[in-house]
């Protein structure tokens, strides 16, 4: 009882300390505001209701990152089928090949990517985390994380330093 | 660092946080995990809750309120409203009518029943207060009414909706059903012979999920093990119905076994499919 008391006490703590990351981390997948709020709050709901299986206390920032990676996945795998076309998709369709933005591949380059790439490259380089915890949340090994970081940097024609890796 | 790395970088960290995220990360931790739920509060604290309930509605003159009895001839085992409360302040509003039951000759059922129902309001209105106090300016909106669904000689089952609006809402429904003729509140486990129940019925709700699924595209359930909490079981007191025509329902509140979107979600299960765990043929067949 003891256990899972603070358990959940280190949740909540969490959670408040770090409540802005998450929200950032929810909104790069749905981009939109609206969204990313419920995603925020759904994920601590499920967080709450299985506190109790966290059995090393000190991951809990990784676990709570995993449900809140999941929740916004499932939410756009879910929405896919009737996502409304943005305005720039419509006119790039309607008026044939114009000229880019400047940022936009840049951006596609990003958001393209399969979601499995697309965590990694954003905890790995936004939110900073080290790629074991990266391992942790994704579920993978870390040698798995590491060869798809290549990937998606190769995908996304991004070169990196050795140091940048690391 | 790669210059367009970076670049990305700096906007992802330059989302904006919108103000309503501290409202609603605080919201959302506050609420328990919804599988503790009481069943039967002790009589004594619900008693005291029941007059601080009174007296917080009395005390405070803007709360508007109707209290309505309406008296009961002969012996008509049925739902009324007991107190309603209408209140706005500012961003926030809640509008909660209270059940009671009347009637029933097992006085002291009905009377814990009642209490029940006083003291989930009383909750409701204190995060209410809770939500509009003075440095809190909250988007709070608090609905809350009740439905007799069924109403045969034998069995009265009353829904109570309980609909909890901050950015999305959440919505309960709480359900009690009663045998009139023996004045006894059922429970789900009380129509069983043994545990089984708990299997069989999960079972035949993963089918129907399936099946729905499949049916419909737009329809999703928690069932697989990519879903972060998959639905197993039911719980042994899950909350259930019997309606008219005898059958059992299992219903599942908002975000219970799928997304917010599902709302609340409910499973008529066919009698074939228990018959042989029932206890008797009394309330279903």
């Amino acid at each position: 009882m003891k256990k899972k008391q603070t358990t959940k006490a280190l949740l909540v703590t969490c959670i408040t300390d770090h409540k802005q990351d998450f929200y950032r981390l929810a909104f790069s997948y749905v981009k939109n505001q609206d969204d990313a709020l419920d995603i925020v709050q759904e994920s601590i709901k499920k967080a709450l209701s299985s506190v109790e299986t966290v059995r090393n206390p000190e991951t809990i920032k990784s676990w709570f990152y995993k449900i809140l990676v999941r929740t916004a996945i499932d939410f756009l795998r879910k929405q896919k089928k009737i996502r409304v076309m943005d305005d720039e998709t419509i006119e790039f369709l309607s008026k044939g090949k114009e000229d880019h933005y400047k940022d936009t591949d840049l951006h596609e380059a990003l958001d393209e990517l399969p979601y499995r790439y697309k965590t990694i490259i954003i905890l790995r380089f936004f939110e900073d985390l080290k790629l074991e915890e990266i391992a942790e949340i994704t579920g993978e090994n870390t040698n798995t994380v590491k060869t798809r970081l290549y990937r998606a940097l190769k995908l996304m024609r991004i070169q990196l330093t050795k140091e940048d890796l690391s | 660092m790669d210059k367009r790395l970076q670049q990305l970088r700096e906007e992802y960290k330059n989302v904006q946080i919108p103000k309503e995220l501290d409202i609603i990360v605080e919201k959302a931790l506050q609420q328990e995990p919804k599988k503790k739920r009481i069943v039967m509060w002790p009589t004594s604290a619900a008693i005291a809750a029941a007059i601080l309930f009174t007296a917080l509605v009395n005390i405070n003159p803007d709360a508007a309120q109707a209290m309505s009895k309406i008296p009961v001839i002969g012996k008509i085992v049925k739902a009324i409203t007991f107190i309603e409360i209408k209140e706005e302040k500012d961003q926030s509003s809640i509008d909660v009518k209270t059940p009671a039951l009347s009637g029933l000759s097992n006085k002291e059922l009905e009377n814990s029943i009642n209490e029940k129902y006083l003291k989930e309001s009383q909750q409701l209105y204190k995060e209410f207060i809770q939500s509009t106090s003075k440095n809190k300016k909250g988007h709070l909106s608090i609905y809350s009414d009740y439905e007799t669904v069924t109403d045969t000689p034998d069995l009265l089952s009353i829904r109570r909706n309980i609909e909890t609006t901050q950015a999305s809402s959440y919505t309960q429904s709480r359900y009690i059903t009663i045998d009139k003729k023996n004045d006894i509140l059922l429970t789900l486990k009380s129509l069983f012979k043994d545990e089984r129940y708990i299997k069989v019925i999960s079972q035949n709700i993963k089918e129907q999920m399936k099946q729905q699924m499949k049916e419909d595209p737009n329809k999703i359930y928690w069932l697989t093990d990519e879903d972060a909490e998959p639905f197993k079981t039911i719980l042994p007191d899950q909350t259930f119905y019997i309606t008219e025509d005898h059958k059992l329902v299992i219903s599942f509140d908002e975000y219970e076994v799928a997304p917010g979107y599902m709302g609340v979600t409910e499973f008529t299960i066919p009698t074939g499919v228990i018959s042989n765990l029932l206890v008797g043929e009394r309330y279903i067949r």
